[in-house]
C-alpha cells in the first residue's frame, strides 16, 4: 500500500493496485461520521463500439445499455439491494455519464458490511428475460421525463448539433426506441468486457479505519477468480472541429426562450496533467470573457440581454471536448452577437491581474470542495481516468500564464466549429 | 453541538469551534412575521446586497474584492419558515492556513461587517440601476416556476388546498409588490430589518471566537425586537375532496396528491410521523417507491414529502397520465395498507436506519450542522444526532399507525400533456 501526503491540502491519501487489476484509493477524513465509497468502471454512453473480453472481433451495441446496466445491477435473484442498503442503514445511488458509470454509497454505520455489499453486488451480475423487458418501461418514463425537460434539451441540443457519427450525440440513456434491442446477452457481454476489476476504481472517503479496510478489500478481490487484463479495446474516433448543424430551433411549454451557442473543441487524447491543464484553461479563458465581473456580463445583465439562469460550461475527454454558453433571453439574435463580439475582443479584454485574481478564487474554491467527500471521491475519480490527479489543481492552476489562456481562446474564433440550438415557446391555441 | 452566546434581546450567537473543516463559515437570520409587502422588498434586497457596497459600489469592485480574499463568498436569500419571513446572509471563506496572506481572517470579517453596515446607499436610497436590474431578475424567478414542471405542479396543488395560508405564499412576494419597491423604500425596509428583527448568528470552523464577537458588536446593538405569534396551521373545513387537471405540452404527466395532518414539527408525535413518511415513501425501499414504482413500472419517480411545518403531506410522481387512475388507486392501497398495520418490522428497521444516517451525513456538512440546529433547537434542548436517532428507534408501529390514521386526503392535481396515448 502506497502513502501519498498531500501537503498543500493537508490530507493523506492510501493507494494500491491488487492482483487482478483494480485500483484501491482510500482517503480517511478526521471528526466525519460518514463513509462515502465510489465502485465506478471507465465505462459510458460512448462505448457502443468495443471487442469484448476475450474475442476477436468488435462488436456494436443498442444504445443506452451502460445506463440500463447501472439500472439493472440493483436486482437481484434474491431481491433489490436498495433494500440490503437500507436494512444495513446506508443510502446507495449509481449514475451513468458519457464515459463512465459509478455506484455509491454512503454510511454511518456498518461500514464493513455496506462496503462488502457494494463490492458484492456490483460483482454479481443478474439479468433475465423478464427483469430485461420490465425495464423498459420504466427507462422509457426517464427518457420522456428529460424529454420534457427544457434545461436539459437545450444543453444536449447543442450536442446533438455538433457531432455527426460521434456517440456522445446520443442521449446517455438512449432512445426509447433503442432501448427495445436490448437484451440480457448484450448486458452480460458489456458486463464482462467493463465490469472487469482492472477497468474499476475503488475510492473510500470519509471516517475508515485505512489499514482494516484495505484488508477487507484484498480479502474480497482475492476470493475472485479473476485476473489483472489488458484495456479494453474501443473504437471511437475524434471528429473533426466542423459542427453537423450550425443552427437549430425547437418549440416547447416554456415562458422565455432560451439560447446555447455551443463550440467544438480539439480533445487530442491528452492525459495526465496536460489533460488537467488543457481544462483549466479553457474554463479560465471563458472566466475571464463572460465571469460575472466582466464588462460583458456587466452590460448584458444590467440590459437584460441575460438573467440569472446565464452560464458556461467546458467539458473535455478523450475523442471529444466542448464548451456551451448559454442564457434565456428574450433577444437570442443580440445575445449571439454580442458572444461573438466579445471573443473577437479577447485579446484586448484580457489582463494579468484579473488573472492571477481569479486563479486566487479558483484555488480558494477548490479547497473549500475538499469538504465533501462527495466531491472528492467523484471527482477524483474523473482524473485518475484520465491519467492525472484531482490534488494537482492547486499546482496546476499557480503554473498558468495569460499566454495559456489566449492560446486556449484561439479555438472560440474558428470559422465552423461553433453551433446555436434554441428553444422559443410554443404557439398557443385562443 | 454549539456554545451559545445570547448578545440581547432577538440576537443569538453560535459558535462551533472545530478543526473538522477547511473553511470558516457564518450564516446570518434575521426573521419576522410574514407579510407579503416586506417579502418583496427583502427578496429584491437580496440580490441588490450581493451586487455592492459603499466601498466597493459597482458589481466588478465588490467580487473582485472577494476574490483577491480566495474566492470567498457572500451570498443572499430569503426564505420562509412557518410564519416567518427569512433574510439569510451566508459567507463561507477557506481557513486562513491554506493561503498566502497575512490577516486574511480580519479582512474578510471586515468585509462582512461593511457589506451589512455600510450598504451601497446615497441619500436614503440604493442605487437606481441596481435596483430597476435586481426587481426584473426578482419577477423573472417568480415567472420561471411555469417552466420548471414539477414545481408548478406541486405549487398548483398547495393553492388548491391553502390559498390563503402561509404555506401558499412565495418568499419571493409577488409580481405587482416587487414591481412597487423604490430604491427609498428598499432602504427603509432594510433598516427596519437591522433593527426590528430577531437575529441569530451560526459560525462554523476553526476561528478565534473573539475576533467574531468583536466584529458583529456594531451590528447586534441597539434592537427593537418584538416576539412574532406562534404558528398554528389552517385546518381545511372542506369535506370533498378537490381534483383539477390542467394540460402542457410534456410527455410525462405529473401527479400530486395532497394531504393534511394535525402532527407538527412542534408535535409530540413528529418523530412517529417522520418514520411514517420514510415507510410511506420517503425512501427506495419504501411502499410508494417498490409497489408503484419497481412492481408495477407506473411511474419513474414517486415519493412522499413531509411539509412539517404546515401540517401537509404530499405524494407525487412522474406518470404516464393515461394510467392516472391506476396510479392513484395503488398510492391508496398503501396508505390504507399502512393505516391497517400491513407494516413489517423489517420496514421499520430500514427507514430508522435510513432517518439515522441521513442525520448523521447531513450533519457532516457546514451548512447542514447550521440549518438542522436551527431547526431542531426549540423542541430539543440538547440537540445531537443520537438525540433524534434515540427518539427514532423509541417509535413503535403503532404510533407510525396512528400518525398514518391522522392524513386527510384534500386535494389531487394532475398536469398532463396533449396525446392521449401518451406515445409519439
Amino acid at each position: 500500500m502506497e502513502k501519498i501526503e498531500l501537503q498543500a491540502v493537508e490530507e493523506t491519501l492510501y493507494k494500491e493496485v491488487l492482483p487482478n487489476g483494480l485500483t484501491v484509493y482510500i482517503l480517511p477524513k478526521k471528526e466525519y461520521s460518514k463513509t462515502y465509497a465510489t465502485y465506478t468502471t471507465k465505462y459510458g454512453s460512448i462505448d457502443r463500439m468495443f471487442t469484448p473480453l476475450h474475442a476477436k472481433e468488435p462488436i456494436v451495441v443498442p444504445d443506452g445499455i451502460a445506463h440500463f446496466l447501472e439500472h439493472k445491477m440493483f436486482e437481484k435473484e434474491e431481491g433489490d439491494i436498495f433494500h440490503t442498503f437500507s436494512q444495513q442503514g446506508a443510502s446507495v445511488n449509481a449514475y451513468t455519464s458519457f464515459t463512465r458509470t459509478a455506484y455509491l454509497f454512503s454510511a454511518t454505520s456498518n461500514v464493513e458490511k455496506n462496503m462488502t455489499t457494494l463490492l458484492d453486488f456490483v460483482q454479481a451480475p443478474y439479468f433475465t428475460e423478464e427483469t430485461v423487458e420490465k425495464e423498459k418501461g420504466i427507462i422509457a418514463q426517464e427518457i420522456m421525463m428529460y424529454d420534457d425537460s427544457p434545461d436539459w434539451r437545450i444543453y444536449f441540443g447543442a450536442v446533438e448539433n455538433m457531432y455527426r457519427k460521434h456517440p456522445v450525440r446520443i442521449d446517455i440513456a438512449g432512445t426509447v426506441e433503442s432501448i427495445q434491442e436490448i437484451t440480457k446477452d448484450h448486458l452480460y457481454t458489456c458486463y464482462e468486457t467493463f465490469y472487469h476489476p482492472s477497468n474499476m476504481l475503488l475510492f473510500v472517503v470519509g471516517a475508515v479505519d485505512v489499514e482494516p479496510m484495505m484488508q477487507l478489500i484484498r480479502n474480497n478481490q482475492g476470493a475472485r477468480e479473476l485476473t489483472n487484463e489488458p484495456n479494453v479495446e474501443r473504437f471511437i474516433e475524434e471528429e473533426d472541429l466542423t459542427v453537423q448543424v450550425k443552427e437549430r430551433t425547437i418549440a416547447m411549454d416554456v415562458f422565455k426562450p432560451k439560447v446555447n451557442v455551443g463550440f467544438k473543441l480539439p480533445a487530442g487524447q491528452l492525459k495526465g496533467q496536460a489533460f488537467l491543464k488543457r481544462e483549466l484553461i479553457y474554463e479560465l479563458g471563458l472566466d475571464l470573457l463572460f465571469g460575472t465581473t466582466t464588462p460583458f456580463y456587466e452590460k448584458a445583465y444590467d440590459e437584460g440581454l441575460i438573467d440569472e439562469s446565464f452560464g458556461y460550461d467546458v467539458t473535455l475527454e478523450s475523442t471529444f471536448a466542448f464548451a456551451t454558453i448559454s442564457t434565456d433571453t428574450f433577444e437570442a439574435e443580440r445575445f449571439r452577437e454580442v458572444v461573438r463580439e466579445t471573443f473577437e475582443r479577447r485579446n484586448e479584454l484580457l489582463e494579468a491581474e484579473a488573472l492571477e485574481r481569479l486563479i486566487k478564487r479558483k484555488i480558494g474554491l477548490f479547497i473549500r470542495s475538499l469538504n465533501s467527500p462527495e466531491f472528492i471521491a467523484n471527482q477524483f475519480t474523473n482524473y485518475a481516468f484520465h491519467d492525472t490527479m484531482l490534488f494537482d489543481h492547486v499546482e496546476v492552476y499557480r503554473s498558468i500564464t495569460l499566454e495559456d489562456v489566449k492560446e486556449g481562446l484561439e479555438w472560440f474564433v474558428q470559422s465552423n466549429n461553433s453551433t446555436v440550438m434554441q428553444i422559443v415557446p410554443m404557439e398557443k391555441e385562443a | 453541538m454549539f456554545k451559545h452566546y445570547p448578545i440581547s434581546s432577538g440576537v443569538d450567537l453560535y459558535i462551533r469551534p472545530t478543526q473538522q473543516f477547511k473553511t470558516v463559515t457564518i450564516l446570518m437570520q434575521w426573521d419576522r412575521e410574514f407579510d407579503e409587502i416586506s417579502a418583496a422588498h427583502r427578496a429584491v434586497l437580496s440580490n441588490v446586497l450581493q451586487d455592492s457596497n459603499e466601498r466597493y459600489p459597482t458589481y466588478a469592485k465588490y467580487k473582485n474584492k472577494l476574490d483577491e480574499l480566495y474566492g470567498s463568498t457572500l451570498i443572499t436569500d430569503v426564505s420562509k419558515r412557518e410564519n416567518k419571513h427569512r433574510f439569510l446572509l451566508f459567507s463561507e471563506t477557506v481557513h486562513e492556513r491554506f493561503v498566502r496572506s497575512e490577516n486574511h481572517f480580519a479582512e474578510w470579517l471586515t468585509f462582512l461587517a461593511e457589506t451589512i453596515q455600510r450598504p451601497n446607499v446615497k441619500d436614503g436610497k440604493f442605487d437606481e440601476a441596481t435596483v430597476r436590474r435586481e426587481k426584473r431578475s426578482i419577477v423573472e424567478r417568480i415567472q420561471s416556476i411555469y417552466d420548471d414542471k414539477d414545481r408548478y405542479a406541486y405549487r398548483q396543488l398547495i393553492q388548491m388546498m391553502r390559498p390563503d395560508d402561509y404555506v401558499a405564499k412565495s418568499r419571493l412576494g409577488t409580481e405587482e409588490l416587487v414591481q412597487a419597491v423604490t430604491p427609498a423604500s428598499l432602504v427603509e425596509q432594510y433598516e427596519a430589518m437591522l433593527k426590528e428583527d430577531k437575529l441569530t448568528i451560526y459560525v462554523v470552523g476553526d476561528i478565534d471566537e473573539q475576533l467574531i464577537i468583536d466584529t458583529f458588536r456594531p451590528i447586534i446593538q441597539q434592537r427593537e425586537y418584538e416576539e412574532i405569534p406562534t404558528y398554528a396551521p389552517t385546518v381545511s373545513t372542506c369535506v370533498e375532496i378537490q381534483e383539477k387537471e390542467e394540460t402542457n405540452a410534456i410527455r410525462q404527466g405529473k401527479l400530486n396528491i395532497g394531504y393534511s395532518t394535525p402532527i407538527t414539527l412542534h408535535d409530540e408525535r413528529f418523530a412517529a410521523m417522520q418514520v411514517a413518511n420514510g415507510i410511506l415513501g420517503g425512501f427506495a425501499h419504501s411502499k410508494l417507491f417498490q409497489n408503484v414504482r419497481e412492481k408495477e413500472s407506473m411511474a419513474y419517480t414517486i415519493s412522499s414529502s413531509y411539509i412539517s411545518q404546515y401540517g401537509l403531506l404530499t405524494i407525487s410522481g412522474g406518470i404516464d397520465w393515461n394510467e392516472k387512475d391506476k396510479v392513484i388507486r395503488l398510492i391508496n392501497e398503501q396508505i390504507a395498507m399502512m393505516q391497517s398495520g400491513d407494516i413489517s418490522e423489517l420496514e421499520l428497521e430500514q427507514t430508522k436506519a435510513l432517518l439515522a444516517n441521513s442525520i448523521r451525513s447531513a450533519l457532516d456538512t457546514v451548512r447542514g450542522q447550521m440549518v438542522l440546529f436551527d431547526q431542531y433547537k426549540e423542541d430539543y434542548a440538547n440537540f445531537s444526532a443520537q438525540a433524534l436517532i434515540k427518539r427514532w428507534n423509541a417509535v413503535t408501529k403503532e404510533e407510525v399507525i396512528a400518525a398514518i390514521q391522522t392524513l386527510k386526503k384534500e386535494a389531487i392535481f394532475l398536469l398532463k400533456g396533449e396525446r392521449e396515448d401518451g406515445e409519439d
